[in-house]
């Protein structure tokens, strides 16, 4: 098992942005649809259009994000299956609750029981579950590209020029350092284990000694590294750190007129977000006239 | 100020988690330039003298000190951290734990970075060091792919940026395949040459006087037993203690005048079936990676005891790791006693087969030594009523019997590693594959493990005449396939490179210089004398034939 | 470095958190990878633990950093990307287990070892609670799905691997402790 990184230099307008502007805009994005709490497809589908350039001006392949995918639509239709199942008082979802037309209803039974209900699909349901979808992806297609598009060597700078410690942003630094090793060692101690006859696939026992049989993995691992820590520290020591505020040699980060761009985007839509659903009453969720009538 | 760099006057230690002194009574005095040895067994105190001299005593670590360590006059624990990291420069034993940055070029930055120097600065002086060391062609490299020998010299560099004028260098060759540890003594001769003291750490004083140290300090229990020229070296301190060359060792054994006898020669037995047979295998890691092994053929038999010798990074652990079938060739196959290893879980294999990995913190993780060593035997599903005897045999065999309820995580590294091994040998396999079964240890712990384990001559006793039909060993060490296999492979270039009997593989000095294994002193000696001892010896053993 | 004050943050933490967090990344990471055992919607990452040791052995500054780093780290090498509150909610569980640290005096004794497990389960909620509750504002989902599809199936899942493995790794530590002592 080996842990690369998915980084790759790609000679794309995303990787000469500067990795701040990208963390920056990406939260503008997210405050934009938090904040004022923008429900209304009209205004998130342009955002999910300024997005899904982004993305693809990464130029990820294909083979890169095919993995994940599954995943993103598991954990999409985990969300919106529970809204259906789930929905009650509170929080955005609660307008699923409206009344409004049923189109069909699902059967739901508790395995081995009677217990059982139907629950119905309104059109207020189905159309939220679409809102919801594109609002997700309008705001995880601009984190997906960071692994693959964002140099591993440059995260502690990044943080350090956004106003952290020397401290905290070294330590993203030493973990990245430590990331591969440890991924390593974990694998020689599979390895090591089963040299001794040691077979995860055949866990047996409840619950409990499950988990416990996973010590002879885990705990190699972690004591290691606690020995490791100590002579890390020593190290550094040694070699003055935290003694004096650091030079940090990668810091030639400097905003270029692409950045002033991008984080200008970033926030014009916040401000026009606010403004919208404040001042003019736009951005809630409502269900449009042509969505119903295809059902009634 | 004067220009004594470095005055250690009547200096003890005792850590604030141990009863007894670490260090008692150090008295020692450095010049420039001077180059200094320091020696002594596992424990006897060499890294808490090198922590009391780089001021992490008292800064880091609680405990009792008295007495003095000065540079040019002023006590270690005035001078502020900062000053102190360009006073003294500290290489550590593993170059893995003091790696800092993930690149190479931040790496050697990294004490610059500290000390809030400009980026020209900085600059200059990292080029300036990559050259010193010839190191440019690395600057870009991650510093998680490079080879145990490059880690070790970027750590140097990282060091040496600091323009340190003395320099403490803590077991820095134990991971280096013998060509690279020659380099950097090498590198550590011209350091104290340009004038910087330099004082380094080392048990295998064989191999550190390469560097040619002006003078050797040897410390037994903490205290110094002796401070001069090596060659001076009293009889008392003893070449079981101490690895030195051959021919001193022939010397002093026979100085010592005890009776010598002719060594028995050693037993020739007749080669049965195979116990594993590699035919023609390849592998690669990932489809997108180079090729490791190509079209590999080799046959272990009954009765063998064999040494893999082979470069840094050549492939010797992933070959290995094919006969327990945690690797599975890409082209080709390997069979474990007739069966082919795809067709059987590593479980299965372990039945047959004992590997023994080369860090003991790999594996080690029960509360007690007992349930450490009932581990392997349980997972094979042996009788419950059997496993006592075995665990009861095999810590008799390396000599940890009464340690049964120690938590194997507190022992000494030596102790860990004698412990895995015996977690192996109570499973009861048939062969034993130990990865660099020495590393790290002191001289007199791997020599009695090593003769416990594979002494083969006749009327020795060993656990593995009783327990094993063969076994095989992966070193860097030459002067253990001289003294202990009766049969090296040489490995290199995805295959192996000769395969034979000690005397037949490791004479062709040029080939060996090749895969960077450098030929020792026993094995020159060896050599020579080969016409009268018909075998290869251990020193003590050659005594009788050198005229 | 070497003073026991909880909110110390020097080299020592910055070390420990470095490590904490990549180890956290990597556990999280594998159990993508083994399967692992489950019961019902509940889903099992034995690197919880882990966590919750590295806060109640080095302290909530440690805690805070391995959580948020950590998890940050088994995002990305998983291809997910960045989701800032589940991070800062792994954070906040480490922080809080790492209050734990200034109570114990010894990792083999009873009584300090059900002192790490409580303000690691304590942790545990205050952290799954955050994550969860910001999930209603970034994900929409209201405050049943909240409570009910995220905060009860990550504390049931957290607690129990806590409850059975950071005992075990506490009794480990002593042993390496009182090798080393610092
Ligand atoms: N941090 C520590 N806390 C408590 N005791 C320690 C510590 N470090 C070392 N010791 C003890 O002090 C003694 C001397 O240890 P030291 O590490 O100096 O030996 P060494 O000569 O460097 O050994 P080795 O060759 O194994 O590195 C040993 O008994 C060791 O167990
Ligand atoms: N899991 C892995 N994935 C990919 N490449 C690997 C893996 N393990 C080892 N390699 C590569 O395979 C090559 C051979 O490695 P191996 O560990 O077998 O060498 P070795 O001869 O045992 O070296 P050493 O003397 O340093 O232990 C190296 O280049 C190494 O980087
Ligand atoms: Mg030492
Ligand atoms: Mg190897």
């Amino acid at each position: 098992m080996l842990v690369t990184w998915k980084y790759r230099r790609r000679n794309t307008i995303i990787q000469r942005l500067d990795p701040r502007t990208r963390l920056v805009f990406f939260v503008f994005v997210i405050l934009a649809l938090t904040i004022p709490d923008i429900w209304d497809l009209r205004i998130i589908l342009p955002l999910f259009a300024v997005s899904l350039t982004l993305f693809l001006l990464s130029r990820i392949e294909w083979k890169d994000i095919r993995r994940i995918l599954p995943y993103m639509f598991i954990l999409v239709f985990f969300i919106v299956g529970l809204n259906g199942l789930l929905s009650g008082r509170g929080g955005p979802s609660s307008v699923t609750n409206l009344p409004s037309p049923v189109v069909f209803e699902v059967p739901i039974k508790i395995p081995f029981t009677d217990i059982g209900w139907d629950i119905p699909i309104t059109v207020s349901k189905m159309w939220f579950a679409i809102t919801q979808i594109t609002r997700m992806f309008t705001m995880a297609m601009l984190v997906i590209p960071i692994p693959y598009t964002m140099d591993p060597n440059i995260y502690g700078t990044a943080f350090k020029r956004m106003g952290a410690s020397d401290k905290v942003s070294f330590t993203m630094d030493l973990a990245f350092r430590f990331l591969p090793t440890f991924a390593r060692d974990f694998t020689i101690t599979m390895d090591a284990q089963r040299a001794r006859g040691y077979e995860l696939e055949k866990l047996k026992g409840g619950l409990v000694g499950r988990l416990q049989r996973l010590a002879p993995l885990i705990i190699p691992v972690v004591m290691q590294s606690t020995v490791t820590g100590e002579e890390v520290i020593d190290a550094m020591d040694l070699r003055a750190f935290g003694t004096k505020p650091r030079t940090w040699l990668r810091d030639n980060l400097k905003y270029a007129g692409r950045d002033y761009v991008l984080l200008g985007l970033g926030v014009a839509i916040f401000i026009l977000c606010c403004v919208l659903k404040w001042g003019f009453g736009i951005g809630g969720y409502f269900v449009p006239e042509f969505f119903l009538n295809l059902f009634v | 100020m004067s220009d004594k760099p470095l005055v250690v006057e009547n200096l003890t230690f005792k850590y604030r988690t141990r009863p007894e002194l670490a260090i008692e009574g150090i008295n020692l005095e450095l010049k420039q330039g001077e180059l200094l040895l320091i020696a002594g067994s596992s424990g006897c105190g060499k890294t808490t003298l090198a922590r009391c001299i780089n001021g992490l005593i008292p800064r880091s670590y609680r405990g009792e000190r008295s007495g003095k360590v000065l540079f040019h006059d002023r006590e270690v624990a005035e001078i502020p951290i900062p000053e102190m990291a360009q006073v003294v420069g500290t290489l550590l034993q593993d170059p893995e734990r003091q790696i800092v940055a993930s690149n190479v070029y931040n790496e050697i930055a990294f004490g610059p970075e500290n000390l809030g120097l400009p980026h020209a600065e900085i600059f200059s002086r990292v080029d300036q060091v990559l050259k010193r060391l010839n190191l440019e062609y690395l600057r870009d490299r991650e510093t998680f792919n490079l080879s145990g020998g490059e880690k070790q010299k970027v750590a140097l560099a990282g060091v040496l940026t600091m323009n340190p004028s003395v320099l403490l260098l803590d077991e820095p060759l134990a991971s280096l395949d013998p060509a690279s540890a020659h380099e950097a003594l090498q590198v550590f001769r011209s350091l104290a040459d340009e004038g910087k003291t330099v004082i380094l750490v080392e048990h295998r004083v064989e191999d550190a006087i390469e560097a040619r140290p002006d003078r050797l300090l040897y410390m037994e229990d903490g205290r110094i037993k002796y401070l001069g020229p090596i060659r001076d070296l009293p009889p008392e301190i003893d070449h079981r203690q101490v690895k030195l060359p051959a021919p001193w060792v022939v010397q002093r054994v026979k100085a010592l005048g005890e009776p010598l006898e002719e060594s028995p020669r050693r037993k020739v037995e007749e080669r049965g079936e195979p116990l594993v047979v590699f035919e023609d295998v390849d592998f690669r890691y990932d489809d997108e990676f180079p090729l490791i092994l190509q079209n590999v053929n080799l046959n272990i038999y009954p009765g063998d005891l064999i040494a893999v010798l082979g470069p840094n990074g050549a492939g010797k652990s992933t070959l290995v790791k094919h006969s327990i079938g945690l690797l599975k060739p890409t082209k080709g196959r390997v069979l474990i006693g007739g069966e082919d290893s795809r067709k059987m879980s590593v479980a299965q294999i372990a039945h047959t087969l004992g590997y023994v990995f080369q860090s003991p913190t790999h594996m080690l993780y029960a509360p007690s030594v007992k349930e450490e060593l009932e581990f392997g035997p349980k997972n094979l599903g042996y009788d419950s009523a059997l496993i006592p005897k075995f665990v009861r045999e095999s810590l008799s065999a390396v000599n940890m019997t009464g340690f049964e309820e120690y938590p194997p995580l507190g022992l000494s590294f030596g102790q860990q590693k004698r412990t895995t091994i015996a977690a192996v040998l109570a499973m009861r396999s048939k062969i034993l594959i130990m990865d660099e079964p020495t590393a790290g240890q002191d001289f007199a712990n791997y020599t009695h493990f090593m003769e416990a384990l594979c002494k083969t001559s006749d009327g020795a006793h060993s656990v593995l005449s009783a327990n094993f039909a063969a076994t095989l060993f992966i070193t860097h060490d030459v002067d253990l396939a001289v003294t202990y296999a009766n049969r090296v492979l040489l490995f290199g270039d995805k295959h192996i490179i000769a395969d034979g009997t000690p005397e037949e593989v490791l004479k062709d000095e040029s080939l060996l210089l090749k895969y960077r294994v450098r030929p020792t002193s026993l094995l020159r000696l060896n050599l020579e004398l080969l016409p009268k001892t018909g075998g290869f010896l251990p020193a003590e053993s050659l005594a009788y034939y050198a005229s | 470095m070497n003073d026991k004050s909880t909110w110390a943050f020097g080299t020592r933490q910055v070390v420990y958190g470095a490590i904490g967090a990549a180890l956290y990344g990597v556990f999280s990471w594998a159990t993508n990878i083994f399967p692992l055992p489950a019961a019902g919607n509940v889903t099992f990452r034995p690197a919880v633990a882990v966590l919750i040791f590295f806060g109640a052995a080095y302290g909530p500054w440690v805690g805070l950093l391995a959580g948020f780093i950590g998890n940050t780290l088994g995002d990305a090498l998983s291809g997910w990307g960045f989701y800032w509150n589940w991070s800062l909610g792994n954070g906040l569980m480490g922080m809080v287990a790492g209050l734990a640290m200034a109570a114990i005096k010894d990792f083999r004794a009873q009584a300090d070892i059900i002192k790490a497990v409580g303000w690691g389960l304590a942790g545990i909620v205050v952290g799954m609670l955050f994550a969860s509750l910001t999930e209603m504002i970034t994900g929409g989902i209201d405050l049943n799905t909240a409570l009910i599809g995220y905060f009860t199936p990550a504390v049931i899942g957290n607690a129990v691997v806590t409850i059975i493995l950071v005992p075990i790794l506490m009794i480990a530590f002593a042993a390496v402790a009182a090798g080393r002592g610092r």
